[in-house]
C-alpha cells in the first residue's frame, strides 16, 4: 500500500486505482467454474426466449401487473409469495454462506459472470497478461488504437445484447425484437435498454473487482456468517515458509526453503490483486484461481499438490473439523421447513378472487315486500389461464335471497369481472343490527376453483 | 498514525456511496409500493397527459431514488462535518 506525502506533511492513504491483470489459469477449479459461469450465462440469454402456453415463459409483464413463471401467473395479490421467496434467498445465501464460504462471489455472482466473460473477450483481442499489460504501457500508435476499438466495439455489442435481454424480461422479446427492428422503441423501453447496457459495460469493463470491495455489501457482512468450519482459500505456511526459489533437483529441507517457491502466480492470477499468503482477506472472492495456480506449479516442481487449498479454519489449526454443526442444521431447517410452506401454498393456490364491497350510500333498504335490502358491489379475479363460468349463492340468514341481474356469470382468464348484486332477508330472520354473510363463487366446469368472501349485511335492529 | 477520515474520501467514492445504496433502496421501494398501487393510478387526473405504464413505473422508481438520494446526503453531509467538528481542538 503505497503512502505519499501531502503538503502538510501528514501520509495520504488514498491511491488511485491500478488496473489488474489476472492471468490465464488453467485446472480443476477453472473448469468448474467455467462451467458454472457458461451455464449461468446461458440461462440469462436463453430465458427469454422460451415460451409457455402461448406467453413468454418467464416475463415480468409490469403494465398489465402480472408476473408469468411458465404455467403460474402471479398477480399483485400474490406479493406474499415474491416476499416469501426474498427470505428464502436471505436464507439460502446464509446457509451456503455458512457452509461453503464465499462460493457465490466465485461461481454465480453476476459480477463475477460478466466479468469473466469480458476479460475472456479481452483475452483473445489484446492477448495474454504480458501482451496486455505491454499494450497499455504503448505509447498511442494506429495497432493499439485498432486493438481498443475492437475490443471496446466488441463490449459494447455484448453490453446491448446484454441490456436489450434485460429489458426482454419485462416485454415479450419477440414484441421487443420488432420494435427495435423498424427502430420504433418506445422512449423508456431505450432509456432502459441503454442504462442497463452502460452498467454492464461499466462494471464488467472497467469497475471489475471494485464492485467486490466496495460497492457489494455481502463482502462486508460476510464474517457475521462465517464461522470456524466455513470453507475458505488458504496458503498453508507451515509447508510453505520459509519462501525462496531454488532447483528443481534441490530438497527444499535441504536448503532451509519451505515449499513456496516465490513465484508470485498465485498473485498474477487474483482477480481482485491480493496475495493470498498474506492470510484470508475480504476481498478474496474465493474465486479458487490461486489454488489451480499453484497446484501447476506444485506439480512441476514435482511437490505435492495443495500448497493453496480449500479449507476451513479450525482444519487449518489442526482442530476437529464439524460439517453438521448447529448453525448449518437451523439453517437448513428453516430453509426446508419455508420452502415446504411456500410450494405447499402456491401449488393449493385456487386461481379465483372475490372481493365484496358493500354499498354505503344507505345502511339499508327496505323493498316493496317489506324485506330489508344491502346492495353489494363484487369483483371477480379468475387468474386462471381460461375462461370460466361461475354460479354465485349467499348465506348466512334464514330465508336470504340473492337478486342479480346478471343472469349467468363468464369471466374471460385473467379477467376482472365487476357486478352488482342485491341480498334480501327478512326482518324477522336478522338476530342483530349487523349479521356476517357468506358469498359463494364455484366454477361450473371445476370442482376445486371456489372461494367465499365474507361480508356484512346491515338491517334496523332490534327495538 | 492518522487514519483517514470521512472527509478526505475520494469524490469519487464519496457519490458512489450516495448513489448505490439509494439506487438498491429505490428498487426495494418500487417493488413493493408498485405491488400495491399501479402506478398509473397514481396520475393526478388534472395532468391531462396519457403515459405508458412502463413510463409511469419509470418515472415512480426515479422519485423513490431521487429520495433516498436525499436521504444519503444527508448522511454523508453529517458524517463528514461531524468528523471535521470532533477533531478541531478544543471542541
Amino acid at each position: 500500500m503505497a503512502t505519499s506525502q501531502a503538503n502538510t506533511g501528514e501520509p495520504v492513504l488514498y491511491e488511485a486505482h491500478k488496473k489488474i491483470y489476472p492471468r490465464e489459469v488453467s485446472g480443476y477449479f477453472t473448469r468448474l467454474r467455467v462451467l458454472s459461469l457458461v451455464t449461468l450465462l446461458g440461462i440469462y440469454y436463453v430465458t427469454p426466449l422460451l415460451r409457455w402456453n402461448g406467453h413468454q415463459a418467464i416475463l415480468f409483464d409490469l403494465p398489465a401487473r402480472k408476473f408469468y413463471l411458465f404455467g403460474l401467473t402471479l398477480w399483485p395479490q400474490d406479493f406474499i409469495y415474491l416476499a416469501a421467496l426474498l427470505i428464502l434467498a436471505g436464507l439460502a445465501l446464509f446457509f451456503f454462506t455458512a457452509l461453503l464460504g464465499r462460493i457465490w462471489c466465485g461461481y454465480a455472482c453476476p459480477q463475477t459472470v460478466w466479468t469473466e466473460a469480458y476479460l475472456w473477450m479481452e483475452r483473445k483481442i489484446e492477448g495474454k497478461r504480458t501482451q496486455r499489460m505491454k499494450l497499455d504501457k504503448a505509447p498511442t500508435t494506429a495497432k493499439k488504437i485498432r486493438t481498443k476499438a475492437l475490443k471496446h466495439t466488441v463490449w459494447i455489442a455484448f453490453s446491448l445484447w446484454t441490456g436489450f435481454t434485460f429489458v426482454a424480461y419485462f416485454t415479450p422479446i419477440d414484441e421487443l425484437a420488432n420494435k427495435l427492428l423498424n427502430l420504433s422503441l418506445g422512449p423508456w423501453e431505450t432509456f432502459w435498454i441503454l442504462f442497463y447496457s452502460f452498467a454492464t459495460y461499466g462494471n464488467a469493463g472497467f469497475m471489475r473487482e471494485q464492485v467486490c470491495k466496495y460497492m457489494c455489501p455481502y463482502a462486508r457482512f460476510q464474517s457475521a456468517m462465517f464461522d470456524s468450519d466455513t470453507l475458505m482459500v488458504a496458503y498453508h505456511p507451515e509447508r510453505g515458509d520459509p519462501r525462496g526459489s531454488r532447483r528443481r533437483s534441490v530438497e527444499p529441507a535441504s536448503v532451509g526453503l519451505g515449499d513456496c517457491i516465490d513465484c508470485h502466480v498465485c498473485v498474477q492470477v487474483c482477480p481482485t490483486g491480493i496475495d493470498i499468503r498474506d492470510g484470508l482477506q475480504y476481498e478474496c472472492i474465493a474465486c479458487s484461481a490461486c489454488i489451480d495456480a499453484c497446484d501447476e506449479i506444485m506439480d512441476k516442481m514435482s511437490y505435492p499438490r495443495g500448497l493453496i487449498r480449500y479449507t476451513t479454519e479450525n482444519s487449518a489449526l489442526g482442530k476437529a473439523q464439524h460439517l453438521l454443526r448447529p448453525r448449518i442444521m437451523v439453517y437448513a431447517g428453516i430453509l426446508l421447513l419455508l420452502c415446504g410452506m411456500l410450494v405447499a401454498h402456491i401449488s393449493q393456490r385456487v386461481a379465483l378472487d372475490l372481493d365484496v364491497i358493500r354499498d354505503r350510500n344507505a345502511l339499508y333498504r327496505e323493498t316493496r315486500d317489506g324485506l330489508i335490502e344491502n346492495v353489494y358491489t363484487l369483483k371477480i379475479l379468475n387468474m386462471d389461464s381460461q375462461p370460466h363460468r361461475f354460479q354465485l349463492s349467499a348465506d348466512g340468514i334464514d330465508g336470504l335471497k340473492l337478486v342479480s341481474d346478471q343472469a349467468e356469470i363468464v369471466v374471460e382468464a385473467g379477467a376482472v369481472y365487476q357486478m352488482v348484486v342485491r341480498l334480501q332477508a327478512d326482518e324477522f330472520n336478522l338476530e342483530a343490527r349487523s349479521v356476517s354473510v357468506n358469498f359463494f363463487l364455484q366454477a361450473e366446469d371445476s370442482n376445486h376453483l371456489s372461494t367465499v368472501a365474507e361480508a356484512r349485511f346491515v338491517g334496523p335492529g332490534k327495538t | 498514525m492518522n487514519s483517514l477520515t470521512p472527509d478526505k474520501i475520494p469524490p469519487a467514492q464519496q457519490a458512489i456511496s450516495v448513489l448505490w445504496p439509494s439506487f438498491l433502496t429505490a428498487i426495494v421501494a418500487s417493488g413493493v409500493f408498485f405491488s400495491a398501487f399501479n402506478p398509473l393510478d397514481l396520475v393526478p387526473f388534472n395532468l391531462d397527459i396519457d403515459i405508458s405504464p412502463l413510463a409511469a413505473y419509470s418515472i415512480g422508481f426515479f422519485i423513490f431514488w431521487m429520495l433516498s438520494i436525499i436521504s444519503s446526503l444527508g448522511t454523508l453531509y453529517f458524517t463528514i462535518s461531524n468528523c471535521r467538528s470532533l477533531s478541531k481542538p478544543g471542541q
